[in-house]
């Protein structure tokens, strides 16, 4: 004798047909959203390790935007110091024309008015600021760092501090903004307005001129020491802002390969689940419709 | 020796023997589809013969009873079953909501808020002066608590739609057990005077099993067709033909509905069901959630206030609290999140005092890589807690299943004992007419008999 079978086979054909809708609506909205991940619970370690991915994303976004702004910051610094080395050579050739002994004093009392004047010049550039702060104050950012003060040996006086800032231009990874104003311009081993300032006073008088011109020598070459800082700094947002482009790349690769779907299985998956709907439907209605021995009874 | 009148009385009995099969049968057939029905079956015995002059004579057939073919041992897997996956549809209805709330998947998690703010601090990290940034930064550090408070107020309100539903079960649950226990009554006194009680027995199957589906029932066989209910724990439900009703009372500190039994309280005893489901999301695993939400936020508030603290703002003061600071213990934080600083410069970015120090700007951004969230950073928490979510409701989804694909088999087993196949009642049909007809054929024929033994002498005049 054959074992009984359950006689009502509806739940078992209607629970086939659930599943297979159930494939096709998997399908249907990883198609939709392009995601094989649309709730926590379809992959949990996926979905924590997205909430990394995403916060290094966005970490990434502002430390670009950071890049950006340090870069103008840096440009503005970097050709605020060309333009003071500038003044610096115009400096040197002036002073090597005011040391010709040939010169009447009016001369070189005459050079010695230009020598001001680009003590003045030096003066502007010393206090260049950018997006409403001064560029060399140290953190002193909102005093103005350079005031004339004939007190001074240098003539100038300098307001800033020595404070330097440090930002974050990537993971773990922070770079020094700033170089304090008095480190560049009034630097013990080469003082530029001091020795701009000398240059003057030594043509005005006519003596020490050499030595004053050995002065803006060694001012000159400080000048262009500290002038390296930012066109390194430069140099380093550029390498970074490279770094953190392919990293964005890479980041959103790994992104894709935690929840992206992929689309030509989940295409292949939908086409595969309606065939499966279709023949388990039809089956269904093929097997309801089968006739009992009720239909011989006459 | 046989008589013909006791030959046709043999008849007759023949015929009200397959008029019960074939009422059985239609009866069979008629409940066909009926939720619950067991089919039913007759027993056909032979009569007891008689004795007369030292032979045995049959006396015919008799329906001598009629059983419903049905499996107590299914039935209790059944009710398992269905307790479980009661249990996870419920545990379900309201974690699917839950992970929502953090669905990192489409971008719109507290990680986002998250990541904004310490962003905003970079930005002024580069920029200490500026007001535009530091306005940036306290509306980043407002969205943030906001997202903190509306999660934290879903889940509440999430909390809240269990608490209903638990008073709800409770009340279903007391709307079955007197049900229940008058089966109890009116099938012992069936069984006692030997009645066929499986329509009866039918009825509280179904009741039992969507009483399973409400609650952890343990089910004793108590005799003379009486069962037992109680709570797995034990708390009484059905004994004999008295029902026990369930109450509910708001507990003092939550407000919640806690449910006692003959005045005690045995919520935390309650373990499977609708009901065992509503409590675990409501009592377990919604305040565990809160609990590491509280933390996260009051870990990054007390943190933020102590480095603010330390620094100088942008007018050279001494900073103050950065976000109002979160109560005692944490309990709460998320709900109550909000920033103290309502004017931008007093932000305290500088350590020194100097306005374009952004030193403290920069201890404030490495507290996203300090372990201030017992031991782990504020992302490696949050995303242990998204894995938690995602994990809790992943793993009851594949007990969920289990459950339904359990269900389905066991469904089938019954199906074989107990379901009605037309097919089988349709050839019980055909047995049981040949049956009467034959025994209708034989008592016409002795009853025509019966007439030539009455004529026959009257004829023979």
């Amino acid at each position: 004798m054959s074992i009984r079978v359950n006689p009502n086979i509806l739940p078992d054909l209607v629970s086939s047909i659930e599943q297979v809708q159930q494939e096709a609506q998997t399908a249907t909205q990883e198609l939709a959203t392009g995601r094989s991940i649309n709730n926590l619970s379809d992959n949990p370690a996926a979905a924590a390790a997205l909430v990394g991915n995403d916060a290094l994303t966005g970490e990434n976004d502002q430390y670009l935007t950071n890049l950006t702004d340090l870069q103008g910051k840096f440009q503005a610094a970097d050709s605020a110091l060309n333009n003071a080395v500038q003044l610096m050579t115009t400096a040197i050739s002036v002073g090597t024309e005011g040391a010709n002994g040939t010169l009447s004093a009016a001369d070189r009392q005459a050079i010695a008015q230009q020598v001001q004047g680009l003590q003045q010049q030096m003066l502007a550039l010393a206090n260049t600021s950018y997006e409403g702060t001064y560029i060399f104050a140290g953190t002193n950012v909102t005093t103005q760092p350079f005031v004339q003060n004939s007190v001074s040996s240098s003539g100038v006086q300098y307001n800033g501090n020595d404070g330097v800032t440090t930002v974050q231009i990537g993971e773990g990874q922070s770079m020094q903004t700033n170089v304090g104003g008095d480190q560049i311009f009034t630097n013990a081993n080469g003082n530029v307005f001091k020795a701009i300032n000398d240059l003057a006073n030594a043509l005005n008088s006519g003596t020490g001129i050499d030595a004053a011109n050995t002065e803006v020598q060694q001012a000159f070459s400080q000048l262009t020491t500290q002038r390296v800082f930012y066109g390194n700094a430069l140099d380093r947002v550029q390498n970074s802002q490279s770094y953190l482009n392919q990293e964005q790349v890479n980041l959103s690769t790994q992104q894709n390969q935690l929840v992206g779907a992929n689309m030509t299985q989940v295409i292949a998956n939908e086409s595969q689940a309606q065939v499966a709907e279709q023949a388990a439907v039809s089956a269904t209605a093929q097997i309801l419709s089968l006739p009992t021995l009720l239909n011989y009874i006459k | 020796m046989g008589t013909l009148s006791s030959a046709l009385n043999i008849a007759v009995q023949a015929m009200l023997a397959n008029e019960t099969a074939l009422d059985v049968t239609s009866n069979n057939i008629s409940n066909a589809n009926t939720p619950g029905y067991s089919r039913q079956r007759v027993n056909f015995v032979e009569a007891p013969p008689v004795e007369y002059g030292g032979q045995l004579y049959g006396t015919g057939v008799q329906a001598s009873q009629i059983v419903s073919l049905r499996s107590g041992v299914l039935q209790l897997l059944l009710n398992r079953d269905t307790q479980q996956q009661s249990q996870y549809d419920a545990f379900l209805t309201t974690m699917q909501q839950v992970q929502t709330l953090f669905n990192e998947t489409s971008g719109n998690g507290l990680q986002s808020s998250i990541t904004a703010f310490f962003n905003s601090l970079q930005q002024l990290s580069s920029n200490p002066t500026s007001m535009t940034d530091r306005q940036a930064v306290l509306t980043a550090a407002q969205n943030l608590a906001q997202n903190f408070n509306s999660i934290s107020a879903n889940l509440t309100s999430l909390q809240q739609n269990a608490d209903t539903s638990v008073t709800q079960s409770v009340n279903q649950i007391n709307d079955l057990t007197p049900q229940i226990a008058e089966l109890n009554g009116e099938i012992s006194g069936a069984v006692s005077t030997g009645q066929n009680a499986g329509s009866l027995m039918d009825q509280r199957d179904q009741l039992i099993n969507q009483l399973s589906g409400l609650v952890d029932v343990s089910e004793i066989d108590a005799g003379n067709g009486n069962v037992t209910l109680t709570t797995s724990a034990g708390a009484p439900l059905v004994v004999g033909n008295q029902s026990y009703q369930l109450t509910t009372q708001p507990d003092t500190a939550t407000g919640f509905q806690h449910i006692y039994s003959l005045g005690s309280d045995i919520t935390s005893t309650i373990s499977g069901g609708a009901l065992g489901g509503a409590l675990q999301v409501r009592d377990s695993t919604i305040p565990s959630v809160q609990s590491s939400l509280d933390s996260l936020a009051s870990s990054l508030e007390n943190s933020f206030n102590t480095i603010n603290q330390a620094g100088f703002d942008l007018n050279g003061n001494p900073g103050g609290d950065f976000f109002v600071p979160p109560p005692a213990g944490g309990v709460g934080a998320a709900a109550k999140m909000s920033v103290a600083i309502t004017d931008p410069s007093q932000i305290a970015a500088s350590q020194d005092g100097s306005v374009g120090d952004n030193s403290n700007v920069n201890a404030m951004l490495a507290i996203q890589n300090q372990g201030i969230v017992s031991g782990q950073t504020p992302l490696d928490a949050y995303s242990n807690l998204v894995f938690q979510i995602g994990n809790d409701v992943a793993s009851a989804q594949s007990e969920q299943q289990g459950a339904q694909a359990s269900i389905q088999q066991v469904q089938n087993q019954i199906g074989s004992i107990s379901g009605v196949s037309i097919n089988e009642e349709a050839a019980n049909l055909i047995q049981y007419q040949q049956a009467y007809q034959a025994a209708a054929q034989a008592a016409a024929v002795i009853s025509s008999l019966t007439q030539t033994a009455i004529t026959m002498f009257s004829s023979s005049h």
